[in-house]
């Protein structure tokens, strides 16, 4: 059952709640209100990419890329919304659309010199926008870095367009040297579903939608010493020491092993972890951790660490298996803060324990069915269902069918409070 | 779309594989066909397009390899999965994921599986290198396969080897030394694949063909096939090029 002050959905751009004071559903905005119309904008950046390749095909020192989705949301909330002729909450949901246009553009500067520049815009519509004042400014910003890339295109009742730089970074490599600058992606993670060394861009599974991950505006110097050896060092843009990441990492590949070795400061803590990728015969072993020791008295220390195994029969079934331990988890918190927990490499998962397990199997080799499954043995027995069936429809056209749901052991027994359904199509050019 | 990269992997590996022959014996025949077909390095464009009754699909490909252990993919089409490409060093496979930033490393098991319906499998292919030690090699006679002389040669596995098919039988060109055809049975004496090689042409040095062509038995209307839009053979490509740096950077 909720209770007031529960957080029953949360995005990167709006939360919904029961309200302290009033036990009523409602939603919040995350970031304040600034919103710039420009129509001629949108149109522009949502058509561009396809004038620009009506054109021949001649050798040239660019190129664009990129997809359009269309996805349809369907959020179900049991007991959620307040009826009061019946005095109790009673079951609702919400229906959103998202068109959501990525543009990638690669410039080779020179023979060892690249501009990577990715814009990402989306166009909202739906119950959740209407239903959130200020829902423009609230998706605005939140996947900013240090610097300013996004603007709110249009605001309107039930529809909003927000475009942002998410990808702005040159790249400049010669001999065993790589140097980026910019707002880039720092992936350190080398296991499989949850990565604690991944402390520049922490990744959260329920976000599927966003697969490139926002980026970190930052330096980053990588010096290769083998084939799969490197050592690189990172330092993300900051204001004040306490909200800086600056770290190091070693890679290198012993037997059939690749490991790593993390070190650095992130946000007053000092980090220290390692990772591999290695094999048990013909299964894949791989596992991370990292050790954040708080350099400040009011900080508690955090330790993050998991481990998997994963394999491919011979008839395509492929299987996953892990376990996360996360020190900051909780062990009782409702299982629908799963969409709404702070998250980061110190929190990656909202239980102190997580077992994961997933499935998949190409029915035919254009569908693709799949399951995963996380189930965390603590007081509240939480559990992650996230079916998937995968369509290729035709050649750079795709249908995905997603479901998240979650369950949680609460007084009445187990129930799930949260039911989310996702048909998303895509075309990739 | 891993399971189809990797299956490329194997087959480009493993075509040069198609073992030894008599005179020449029937093993020096396929050994000498698949000196020509692999080249101490190799690289090349290629075309990959699945059929089936209701639909197909194509991929494209640029890849680079050095004997049979060290071999980069990178993908070129469709505009899904450009960019990403694959690394195979010995026992090892990475792959580069560009959109997430990102080098994963696969289980060894993903070599063995088949892929995209199984005209090609992985497993058969991938131990096609050793089908010189695991095969007895027995030359049958000549037969014309699309217009040219052919030696048939029968390979049948040795006792405890490692292999799926229970025998193959493999027309080599006589004059060109190349694999114009081989039928795969099983161990009960069933046919399952034929593939065949087709568009012969100049590609770099050497004749060779261009189109290979794998059908299996039972299944109509489907069919694999590979296409090497260019080839070159034994360019210097040194061993420190198949290296996760130069995954990312290969264009």
């Amino acid at each position: 059952m909720e209770k007031r002050g529960d957080v029953l959905a949360d995005s990167s751009h709006a939360r919904v709640e029961i309200s302290e004071n009033t036990g009523r559903l409602w939603f919040t905005m995350l970031s304040p209100y600034s919103q710039i119309m420009r129509r001629l904008i949108l149109v522009f950046l949502l058509f561009l990419p396809f004038w620009g390749r009506a054109q021949e095909d001649k050798p040239r020192n660019w190129s664009f890329n990129g997809y359009v989705k269309n996805m349809q949301t369907l959020l179900f909330f049991n007991d959620a919304f307040p009826d009061f002729k019946q005095g109790a909450l009673v079951d609702t949901f919400l229906q959103d659309n998202l068109i959501h246009h990525r543009l990638n553009f690669r410039w080779q500067v020179k023979d060892e010199l690249r501009l990577y520049a990715d814009l990402r815009t989306r166009v909202f519509y739906g119950d959740l926008v209407r239903a959130t004042p200020d829902y423009g400014a609230a998706i605005d910003d939140v996947n900013n870095d240090y610097f300013d890339l996004s603007t709110v295109l249009l605001d309107e009742e039930a529809w909003v367009v927000h475009t942002m730089i998410d990808r702005l970074y040159l790249e400049y490599f010669k001999g065993d040297w790589e140097v980026r600058l910019g707002r880039q992606r720092i992936n350190w993670g080398i296991s499989t579903v949850w990565n604690p060394n991944d402390i520049f861009n922490a990744f959260a599974f329920t976000d599927f939608d966003y697969e490139e991950r926002p980026g970190s505006d930052a330096l980053r110097v990588k010096y290769y010493t083998g084939f799969a050896s490197s050592l690189e060092l990172a330092v993300q843009a900051f204001d004040r020491w306490d909200e800086a990441t600056i770290a190091g990492l070693w890679k290198f590949n012993k037997g059939t092993y690749d490991f790593q070795v993390l070190a650095g400061y992130t946000q007053q803590d000092l980090a220290l972890g390692g990772g591999w990728a290695g094999n048990l015969d013909d299964a894949g072993l791989k596992g991370e951790f990292t050790y954040f020791l708080p350099l400040n008295d009011s900080r508690q220390e955090s330790f993050a660490a998991t481990v998997g195994v994963d394999y491919s029969f011979s008839n395509s079934l492929y299987l996953n298996t892990g376990y996360l331990y996360n020190s900051r988890g909780s062990t009782n918190a409702s299982v629908a803060n799963l969409f709404n927990f702070e998250l980061s490499a110190r929190n990656l998962y909202p239980y102190r324990h997580g077992i994961f397990a997933q499935v998949s199997y190409p029915f035919t080799p254009l569908l693709n069915g799949g399951a995963a499954f996380i189930y965390s043995p603590v007081e509240v027995h939480a559990l992650f269902v996230n079916p998937t069936l995968t369509l290729s429809v035709a050649d750079n056209w795709g249908l995905d069918l997603v479901g998240q749901l979650i369950f949680d052991k609460e007084e009445k027994g187990y129930t799930s409070p949260i039911q989310a359904f996702f048909l998303r199509l895509k075309f990739s050019y | 779309m891993k399971k189809l990269i990797l299956a490329v992997l194997t087959i480009t590996l493993a075509m040069g594989a198609t073992a030894n022959a008599q005179s020449l014996t029937a093993k020096e025949i396929i050994q000498k066909a698949d000196q020509k077909q692999r080249g101490e390095t190799s690289s090349g464009e290629l075309k990959m397009t699945i059929v089936r009754p209701t639909w197909k699909r194509e991929m494209q490909m640029k890849s680079w390899s050095m004997g049979t252990d060290y071999m980069l993919i990178l993908v070129t089409a469709p505009a899904r999965d450009k960019g990403a490409a694959f690394l195979k060093r010995e026992n090892e496979i990475w792959n580069w994921q560009p959109t997430i930033d990102r080098t994963i490393k696969l289980p060894p098991s993903m070599m063995m599986q088949s892929w995209m319906g199984s005209d090609f499998t992985n497993d058969d292919l991938v131990r096609e290198s050793s089908i010189v030690i695991d095969y007895t090699h027995k030359l049958l006679g000549k037969e014309t396969i699309e217009g040219r002389s052919c030696y048939k040669i029968e390979l049948t596995p040795k006792e405890d080897a490692p292999v799926v098919w229970g025998k193959i039988i493999s027309w080599i060109d006589t004059e060109e030394f190349m694999q114009m055809k081989a039928e795969m049975y099983d161990e009960d004496g069933y046919l399952v694949n034929t593939m065949y090689g087709k568009n012969v042409r100049k590609m770099d040095d050497r004749i060779l063909p261009s189109i290979m062509e794998v059908v299996p038995a039972d299944k109509e209307g489907q069919k694999t096939i590979v296409e090497y839009l260019n080839l070159k053979f034994n360019e210097p490509i040194k061993e420190s090029f198949f290296s996760i740096q130069n995954m990312k950077r290969v264009r």
